[in-house]
């Protein structure tokens, strides 16, 4: 096989977009992509800073990278989420990563705010990877704010984007259908959410990471019941090998046609945010969601007899 | 004899005649964007020809959560 562009030998075929490409040839094709969907979408304006959430895989990873080199002002955030073996691993992929290619990043340790994801997992009733994603979020917004960061980045590419479209579309969740997308506009105090690799897919972020060298994080985390929404993954790389081309048709023709109809339907308002009385984030119920975590996870360690510091202290 | 190393799941597999790399991701289960499939350093097309001592790396990309 011949790349398109250059008739060098190709390393990456995409039969989604008719064509195949040598490593150079494909770097431009990724690049390219992921500058349209920065453009189209008005993603990161002039001068901007942008925080990107890095986990150590290869999304986010290569995420930073690519903006690095298309020199916007990133920095990496990455959240120690304080589980034994799979947290150090992981942020040891990162701070590598960032060491590596001289980039700047902030850690935040969950342990350090008494919220390390085995305690919440321990006392708190309620799916452990709901509590962990809420809590991630919130400091991805926290630390945007605190920061001064107008631009919160993610490594969503396409597969992850088009099978939550789908799973969002199965319940016809208005709520969701209004307003999901590459693109969700800063207000009341969150910064604006990005994720510029929307065009990608998983295949091709695969690619670039290795290509580039990138070393990932890839031993699932252990609370983990399986990656979420595998089984419509699956569904759509079926679709996509018999019909090239329909994921990015799917979610194209849904920025274009479906979101807007929806976001004239959804136009229900939330409770008022105000910061939140502990941590300034914002919030509608006075003391935000994960601060109330915490003080929950804090009183019933305290009350563990398993947990007590120690002989002769209280 | 070709030998296949499985990531994520980390298993090695060994084939005698395998052709192409075409027919490698058709034994696995796998279409032609479900797995990096890897020689050394280089990237493997699925016209790829595989040839006898071949140490491939195929790296399914799927994210498991
Ligand atoms: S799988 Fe692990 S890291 Fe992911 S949300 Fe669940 S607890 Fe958090
Ligand atoms: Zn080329
Ligand atoms: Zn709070």
């Amino acid at each position: 096989m011949k790349c398109r562009k250059c008739k060098a030998p190709a390393e990456v075929s995409l039969p989604s977009h008719n064509t195949a490409f040598c490593r150079e040839c494909f770097s431009i094709y990724f690049t390219r992509q992921v500058e349209k969907a920065i453009r189209h979408h008005s993603l990161i304006k002039y001068g901007e800073r942008v925080l990107v959430a890095l986990s150590g895989g290869k999304d986010s990873l290569g995420l930073m990278l690519e903006l690095s080199r298309l020199e916007y002002d990133v920095t990496g955030l990455h959240v120690d989420l304080g589980i034994p073996v799979s947290s150090p691993a992981a942020r040891a992929k990162v701070e590598g990563f960032c060491e590596r290619h001289g980039l700047k990043l902030h850690v935040v340790e969950l342990a350090k705010h008494g919220l390390p994801i085995p305690d919440v997992k321990q006392y708190i009733n309620r799916p452990v990877c709901s509590a962990c994603g809420k809590i991630k979020r919130h400091w991805f917004n926290r630390v945007a704010l605190e920061g001064g960061f107008q631009v919160l980045a993610t490594g969503h590419n396409l597969d992850d984007e088009v099978a939550r479209l789908f799973a969002n579309t199965l319940r016809w969740d208005a709520g969701y259908l209004s307003d999901q997308g590459p693109c969700l506009e800063a207000e009341s105090g969150f910064a604006r959410k990005i994720k510029p690799l929307y065009r990608l897919t998983e295949f091709e972020t695969a690619c670039y990471a290795f290509i580039n060298g990138i070393e990932i994080h890839t031993a699932p985390c252990p609370y983990s019941s399986g990656a979420s929404f595998t089984g419509h993954k699956q569904l759509w790389a079926n679709l996509e090998y018999t019909s090239p081309g329909t994921k990015i048709a799917f979610y194209d023709g849904f920025l274009k046609r479906g979101r807007p109809a929806f976001a004239l339907v959804d136009q229900e308002t939330g409770a008022p945010l105000a910061p939140c009385e502990t941590c300034a984030s914002p919030t509608s119920t006075g003391v935000c969601g994960v601060c109330r975590l915490g003080i929950t996870v804090a009183e019933r360690r305290a009350a563990d007899p398993g947990r007590q510091p120690g002989p002769g202290k209280d | 004899m070709i030998t296949v190393f499985i990531e994520p799941d980390n298993e090695t597999m060994t084939f005698v005649r395998l052709n192409t790399v075409l027919m490698l991701q058709r034994r696995l289960g796998l279409r032609v964007n479900d797995a990096l499939v890897i020689r050394g350093e280089e990237l493997l097309t699925p016209d790829c020809q595989l040839k006898d001592g071949d140490q491939i790396r195929v790296r399914k990309v799927m994210s498991t959560g």
